[in-house]
């Protein structure tokens, strides 16, 4: 039986191996495009928000400081909640712009 | 949601394959139990150990202290304790010793390890007879054939080793083996009593046998056709015996019978010369010490002689044919079992890549990569997106020519997003986001539309358009 065991080993440890493989790889592709995509998100409001205040009338203190602080979130880089912060406060900043075109 | 049809059968399949994998292992793993017990051909003998005392081995009998029985070997040369049972040819044994100063303390069988530390404590006797096992100085004598076996358990009868004995602490020649148990034809009378018995119940126990049943179980494995059995008391008044066998034999032919004179048992009936000596032999060469120290119940001797009988018929030595055994799957498996279980990973392995290769979130349309063959239902909707794509695109582009102040953020805010959509079409991002981009990006433009005055211009309007 002895000259079986490494089969034995080797096969295990493959079992093992193959089983966390399948099972972290697509979790870690999943995490790693909700991070992609929430991200997307963000630099599309941020630009969205920069056109809106290029276009305004008037200078809007509130609106300039939430682009600024979604602005440093980005620079800062980070996982899909800081993500979904920056998106948040350029959304709003983007708003008030748009009310004072 | 690539491949989803065919996903399951191979899931299903990877996922077979493992469980066969750990099934396998586990039964490797408990096919690992090391067993130490070796029998011939699997004989049903009982092959358990027995502790002191468990088969009724001990007596009731005792000895007094060593003080008293180092006045009572003092005062005689030969002390009987009560309750002892060998016996010797007086004649021949004081002959044998003559004027030396030999003295024999007998004590009786049975006796418990304190008692005989007790008797071997008694210095001044030559010879210590416990039983029928004899011992002096840092020897022992045993009987070591047949005929001395015989003497020893059928009579009590302990010449032999005495005169052995003897000669060697006396530093005499050692005399020749004669065997004292002389044997007579059985009369009439006590045959036709005997074969009544036997006829009627298979069993004959004369009176002063100690044997009360036959051991069933033993005696069929033993015999499985049946055989008769003859118990009588040891033959301890030197008269000759009735030899039961060979008579019993004429009256039965080919039926084992199995005669027990005390402890000594003899088989006779079919096979008798081929193996009635060796399963003596073999079994009063393993017991016989203890036989001969302790006072067991025939019951008990008969039992482990039926099993000796048992492991010799089982070893197949005489062409007997071994009962059927059916092979054991797991032996028969066991030698194949890492190469299915090799099998098993490897094609888990296999389809765990294959399933690693086609991600379960759609990658999207790789730039530069041929589109993977999809199910017909989901073409429409997927196809939608590029179109929807190109299409505001050009309609951003025909709008930024005839664009204004007013209309212009609303624009380029819709073109940011067109542009975000894009991108995230090229890397693959689930459709959901592509769809509220353009969906963003559409409301943006049909804003800058309105603005402008064009009804042409919106989007919905625009692209049924260009689509249809």
């Amino acid at each position: 039986m002895s000259h079986t065991l490494p089969i034995w080993l080797v096969g295990g440890v493959l079992l093992l191996g193959a089983g966390f493989a399948t099972t972290l790889l697509p979790w870690w592709r999943a995490r790693e495009q909700a991070r992609r995509t929430a991200w997307s998100t963000a630099r599309t409001e941020i630009d969205s928000a920069a056109v809106s205040r290029d276009a305004a009338a008037t200078r809007v203190p509130e609106a300039e400081q939430l682009l600024a602080r979604a602005e440093l979130i980005a620079a800062g880089r980070g996982g899909p909640a800081a993500a979904r912060a920056a998106a948040g406060y350029a959304r709003q900043a983007d708003r008030l712009w748009r009310e004072h075109a | 949601m690539t491949g989803r049809l065919g996903r399951g059968p191979r899931e299903l399949l990877r996922w077979a394959f493992l469980g066969i994998a750990v099934v396998v292992l586990v039964v490797f793993l408990l096919a690992q139990r090391q067993s130490v017990d070796v029998s011939y051909g699997r004989s049903p003998s009982s092959s358990a150990g027995v502790e002191e005392g468990s088969a009724g081995e001990l007596s009731d009998a005792s000895v007094p202290s060593v003080a008293e029985m180092t006045a009572l070997v003092a005062a005689h040369p030969v002390v009987r304790l009560p309750g002892s049972t060998a016996r010797w040819d007086e004649q021949r044994i004081r002959e044998f010793i003559g004027n030396r100063d030999v003295r024999i303390l007998v004590a009786p069988p049975g006796l418990d390890e304190d008692e005989r530390e007790r008797v071997r404590d008694v210095q001044n006797a030559t010879v210590r007879v416990i039983g029928t096992e004899v011992t002096g100085s840092i020897y022992q004598a045993t009987a070591d054939d047949l005929p001395s076996w015989r003497d020893q358990f059928a009579a009590g009868d302990v010449t032999v080793p005495l005169a052995a004995l003897i000669a060697k602490l006396t530093d005499q020649p050692t005399p020749p083996d004669r065997a004292e148990l002389r044997w007579r034809e059985p009369t009439d009378r006590e045959l036709a009593v005997v074969a009544a018995d036997l006829r009627a119940t298979g069993l004959h126990r004369a009176p002063g046998a100690t044997l009360t049943k036959i051991p069933a179980d033993n005696a069929r494995n033993a015999f499985p056709d049946g055989a008769r059995f003859v118990a009588l008391p040891p033959q301890r008044d030197g008269a000759p015996v009735p030899r039961y066998g060979p008579a019993l034999t004429r009256l039965f032919p080919g039926t084992p019978i199995v005669v027990l004179y005390g402890l000594w048992i003899e088989y006779h009936g079919p096979g008798h010369d081929d193996f009635a000596e060796l399963a003596g032999a073999s079994f009063y060469g393993q017991f016989g010490s203890r036989l001969s120290r302790y006072d067991y119940p025939q019951g008990n001797v008969l039992a482990t002689y039926l099993d000796r009988v048992t492991d010799v018929r089982y070893a197949g030595l005489f062409e007997r044919p071994l009962p059927y055994r059916p092979i054991d799957p797991l032996r028969v498996a066991l030698p194949a079992l890492p190469w299915v279980f090799a099998v098993c990973v490897a094609v888990f392995l296999i389809l765990s890549i294959r399933s690693l290769r086609r991600p379960a979130a759609g990658p999207g349309i790789r730039p530069g990569s041929p589109r993977p063959r999809e199910p017909r239902r989901h073409r429409p909707r997927r196809d939608r997106i590029p179109a929807r794509l190109a299409g505001l695109t050009a309609l951003a582009v025909e709008m930024s020519l005839l664009t204004d102040a007013r209309s212009d953020p609303a624009l380029a805010r819709g073109i940011v997003r067109l542009r975000a959509a894009s991108e995230a079409l090229g890397e693959g991002l689930p459709d959901r986001h592509v769809r509220t981009l353009l969906t963003e990006a559409a409301d943006e433009l049909d804003d800058a539309a309105r603005t402008l005055g064009i009804p042409g211009y919106r989007p919905y309007l625009y692209l049924r358009e260009r689509l249809s």
